[in-house]
């Protein structure tokens, strides 16, 4: 699960653990509606609780992802799988939470939050695996840990690089295509100034609300605030042609979010969705005319993934259309199969499963959207 | 890291290479010509120990042969001879009903029964003649006790040394949920067995006038797996037991049922006094012999290893040196045998089991082929069963008597039924038998792309079960049941033979993964979700719902109903969702299961299904099995 989204984490919660969810009103189980744009869907991944956030290599010959599947460690680690030959290998130092990985285009590079580094992490690890071993669940929630730094592993050479060096989690990393820029989210600006009584308050109830975008280049040089609005901003990725960025915004109270765009350096941001619910987890097609994104438009657990035009010009349209939780969706660099995150088959946490993409279908079904009111 | 990187050579090259001999992209022609020979005509349905079978003996050890294999250890050849029980019958069973106030021998020589018709062994009893005393036991069960429900038929009466009468099936009247309790204590074998227990000389059983088949002598059941029960075990029709009965009661038969019909614990049996009873039992079993095909396929010592690759050496010889990947080969012959499920207008038709389980053969050769000759740690066994379809009596012999010690088994892998791929399905049974299958699926799967369903129970009508007998692990593939299932209309034709060869894919990735790990498999104990109190022959309803055994969903999920059924007369479809029975919501096959337990023969019964996400109701009528 992309973490970023998570001051409502108690939503999360409710499917990734595993709590039955109804059926919302007028809504059937049936798939046939996600026949349309997606077929031969399959799970992928099925070692362990949970594993999410699937992001492709370039030529979409590797898949890296985030999975808890290590007894020794009940939280995250990073795995990179060989999408031609199935095996799977884990990237990140095997210690400490990680999260939010991604590929660097042109080398061996694999990016992601970790909090490794931090002597108090192998505690938090024990602390967790004595707590599940005396049958209690913590309630699923991402805690947003100060500690959580952007680091970078050679997968060849096992090589490990650390690009921040700021109190404040720095996660959600993505690179720019040619490999030369980073966007990521930071809680930094809460841990760096003084901060009011109230804003103190805030950041104990809710430290995802000091979320900010940066952008840096690949070696860590030359960071960067793009944003600057209250409420949490995160998940950025670059459009594929390295111009845009598309992310998501959450309100002050942290319950709604919506899906913007914005150039690189952050100028020109627009709002291409207003569903009035938890829109995120955005991630804009190779094709570069459409972006699909996860939101709970139809019932408060109930996810389900959504495309849009890319100026948010007509409403978005619906894909998925099963129970459960339906999100983090992102299409192959050929824009001919889609990889998401999914607790469709009831499971306690979401899995990884993928499907092809129909695109043309896609195409045709945003042409036939109505314009959306809030667009002019 | 260098050995995952051969690994991953490895499984490229596997991936890519089709059977030897043969172009590439003829690996799925391989599979047809498989299917296609098991599924002949020439094999009739390849009962086990008929001459089809035999038949399709010679065709296996020539694969084995062709594959390069070497007989196992201690062994001559492929072939590995077990004995069973073809089919019993009745040479001459007897009931004498005497005075016992007459001084013994009675003059007139009593009152005697025998013939067809009349009296019949059950198809468990030992042979013998024993005169004794006689109780009337009602239905002569006995549920255990789990505080909420008790029920003993022996309780309060004393059977030692007597010869116990007992009601065929269980009581008629009960409520539904004391019906589905009580239906699981009713097998015959298991009443003979609680008899044999408290010291009963003998059981004979009558079918009540309240009950189906009202009257009648029990079928000798084709049950190949009878070891001797250990007690005289026959029936009687209803003209015996009227008499048998006078003895204790002057009511009648009818009316002495219906009294134990509402299952009430505190109606007890009762003495048949004055009787004295001879019961004669006879019964003849035919030996039969059955063969399973096993050979331990060529392999090559991996590059690195200084094994000696000699099944001896202590340096290259992993641990549990031996992975055993298996198919069962027999079917129902022409379906004269409990398991056919075809309907009258078939009847003696060859059963030509195309799916079940030519295609486990075919998927099975296919791996074996593509693993023969290539670098492995463990050696491969491969192995085709015969006597599944009669109990699993191929594979329970091998794990038992067979040349290979089970301590030497790494896992096994099981193809049975894997020829109807239906939407890119496939499920993968038995998971939960070690903790080192989810990893390896989902490793093996990525490159094949199934839409896989994975299931953990390792208790499965197959012979996967053997193993899991014997703490292997175990792994079934399987693409779910269909209305073809057990008639003869499961040919060869209508099998999905690219998936088929996928499948061969897949099966191929996961056992070279568990050939070339450095640890065995863990296995884990799986509990049982369903406890068996004595066989199944309780059951009596048919609904002619075919269950998808394959995907999981919340309610039961039909792959089709049998035509003419009660199911197919309701108007129920392949697809729809059972999720309630009667009053009873159903989430699962063991709910159905139970809810079948408690059905009533010619009650109609409202079912509630879910069909294109929407919920339907009708109402079907169960009706008798025999």
């Amino acid at each position: 699960m992309r973490p970023s989204h998570a001051k409502t984490a108690f939503v999360l919660a409710l499917f990734l653990l595993g709590t039955p969810l109804a059926l919302i009103a007028g809504e059937a189980t049936d798939d046939g509606g996600e026949q349309r744009f997606l077929t031969r869907v399959r799970r992928l991944t099925f070692e362990g609780r949970r594993a999410g956030e699937g992001y492709f290599s370039p030529e979409g010959k590797k898949l890296v992802f985030q999975s808890e599947r290590d007894a020794a460690n009940p939280f995250y680690q990073i795995y990179l799988m060989d999408l031609e030959t199935g095996e799977t290998e884990r990237v990140s130092p095997g210690h400490g939470k990680t999260t939010c990985p991604f590929l660097r285009p042109g080398t061996n590079d694999v990016l992601f939050g970790s909090t490794h580094h931090d002597p108090e992490s192998e505690r938090w690890q024990r602390e967790e695996l004595e707590l599940r071993a005396s049958g209690k669940e913590r309630r699923y929630a991402w805690d947003y840990d100060p500690e959580m730094e952007l680091w970078v592993r050679d997968a060849e050479t096992g090589e490990l690089r650390r690009l921040t060096n700021a109190r404040g989690y720095d996660a959600e990393a993505s690179y720019s295509p040619d490999g030369e820029w980073i966007v990521f989210s930071s809680t930094r600006g809460a841990y760096s100034s003084e901060l009011t009584s109230e804003e103190t308050k805030l950041l104990e109830l809710n430290p995802s609300f000091f979320g900010e975008l940066f952008r840096m280049r690949a070696d860590g040089s030359g960071l960067e605030q793009l944003t600057d609005a209250p409420g949490y901003d995160g998940g950025p990725f670059f459009f594929p042609d390295g111009e845009r960025i598309v992310w998501r915004r959450f309100d002050r109270e942290g319950l709604i979010a919506d899906i913007f765009t914005a150039a690189a350096d952050g100028s020109e941001a627009r709002q291409v969705t207003d569903f009035g619910a938890m829109s995120w987890a955005p991630y804009v097609h190779p094709s570069g005319e459409y972006i699909l994104f996860a939101s709970n438009k139809l019932g408060f657990s109930n996810f389900e993934i959504f495309m849009v035009d890319v100026d948010g010009q007509r409403e978005p349209v619906r894909i998925t259309h099963t129970d459960g939780f339906d999100g983090l969706p992102v299409p192959s660099p050929d824009g001919s199969k889609l990889v998401w995150t999914s607790s469709r088959h009831k499971g306690e946490g979401g899995q990884l499963y993928m499907g092809d993409w129909n695109h043309e279908a896609a195409r045709a079904a945003l042409a036939a959207s109505p314009k959306r009111a809030a667009a002019e | 890291m260098a050995k995952k990187r051969i690994g991953t050579l490895a499984a490229l090259a596997l991936l890519g290479m089709g059977l030897p001999g043969l172009p590439a992209g003829a690996t799925e022609s391989g599979l047809r010509q498989h299917v296609e020979a098991l599924a002949s005509d020439a094999w009739q349905g390849r009962m086990t120990g008929s001459e089809g079978a035999v038949a399709t003996v010679e065709y296996l050890v020539e694969q084995l042969t062709a594959l390069g294999a070497q007989p196992l250890p201690g062994e001559d050849d492929f072939v590995l001879e077990f004995e069973f029980t073809a089919g019993t019958d009745d040479t001459g069973s007897a009931i004498t009903l005497e005075d016992a106030s007459v001084e013994s021998p009675d003059p007139s020589g009593g009152q005697s029964f025998a013939g067809t018709g009349l009296v019949q062994a059950l198809s468990f009893s030992e042979d013998g003649e024993v005169t004794g005393p006689a109780v009337f036991a009602g239905y002569g069960m006995v549920v255990p006790d789990d505080d909420e429900f008790f029920y003993d038929s022996y309780a309060g009466i004393d059977v030692e040394g007597k010869i116990v009468v007992a009601l065929r099936y269980f009581p008629e009247d009960a409520e539904d949920e004391t019906r589905a309790r009580l239906s699981r204590f009713a097998g015959l074998r298991y009443k003979a067995m609680q008899a044999r227990e408290r010291g009963a000389l003998a059981m004979v059983v009558i079918t009540g006038p309240r009950s189906p088949n009202a009257g009648e002598v029990v079928p000798m059941a084709f049950d190949a797996a009878v070891a001797d029960s250990g007690l005289l075990a026959v029936s009687a029709n209803a003209e015996v037991a009227e008499k048998l009965l006078a003895y204790g009661s002057t009511k009648t038969l009818e009316e002495i049922q219906k009294s134990f019909d509402d299952a009430n614990p505190h109606v007890v049996g009762f003495d048949l006094e004055g009787l004295e009873l001879t019961i004669k039992a006879s019964v003849r079993r035919e030996k039969k012999i059955g063969r399973n095909v096993v050979g331990i396929l060529p392999g090559a010592v991996p590059a690195g290893s200084n094994g000696s690759g000699g099944s001896n050496g202590s340096n290259g010889s992993p641990d549990k040196p031996y992975l055993v990947i298996g198919a069962h080969f027999d079917h129902l012959g022409k379906g004269r045998t409990a398991g056919s499920l075809a309907d009258k207008s078939e009847a003696d038709a060859i059963h030509y089991g195309a799916d079940d389980n030519a295609s486990g053969v075919a998927a099975a050769l296919s791996v074996a082929g593509r693993l023969a000759g290539k670098e492995t740690t463990r050696k491969l066994v491969l192995a085709f069963w015969s006597g599944e379809e009669i109990g699993i009596l191929g594979s329970a012999d091998f794990v038992k008597n067979g040349p290979l010690a089970v301590e030497e088994i790494a896992a096994y892998i099981n193809f049975d039924m894997v020829g109807r791929s239906k939407d890119n399905k496939l499920s993968l049974q038995a998971a939960g038998s070690s903790p080192v299958w989810p990893s390896l699926i989902e490793q093996s799967n990525v490159p094949v792309g199934f839409d896989l369903s994975i299931q953990n129970d390792p208790y499965l009508p197959t012979d996967s079960t053997s193993f899991n007998t014997v703490k292997v692990p175990t792994l079934n593939f399987f693409t779910g049941s269909h209305e073809d299932y057990h008639r003869p209309s499961d040919t060869a034709e209508k099998i999905n033979y690219e998936d088929l060869e996928r499948i061969s894919q897949l099966g191929t990735l996961i056992a070279g993964k568990v050939s070339r790990l450095d640890a065995p498999p863990e296995f884990v104990t799986v509990e049982r979700k369903v406890e068996e109190g004595g066989g199944r022959d309780g059951v009596r309803a048919f609904t002619g719902t075919i269950p998808d055994y394959g995907t999981e969903v919340e309610g039961l999920l039909l792959s089709g109903v049998i035509e003419g059924g009660p199911a197919d007369e309701g108007g129920l479809l392949g697809g729809d969702v059972i999720v309630q029975f009667g009053e009873k919501e159903i989430s699962n096959i063991y709910d159905y299961t139970y809810a079948l337990d408690a059905v009533k023969i010619g009650v109609p019964v409202k079912i509630v299904f879910l069909r294109d996400g929407e919920r339907q109701e009708t109402t079907i009528t169960p009706r008798s099995r025999d």
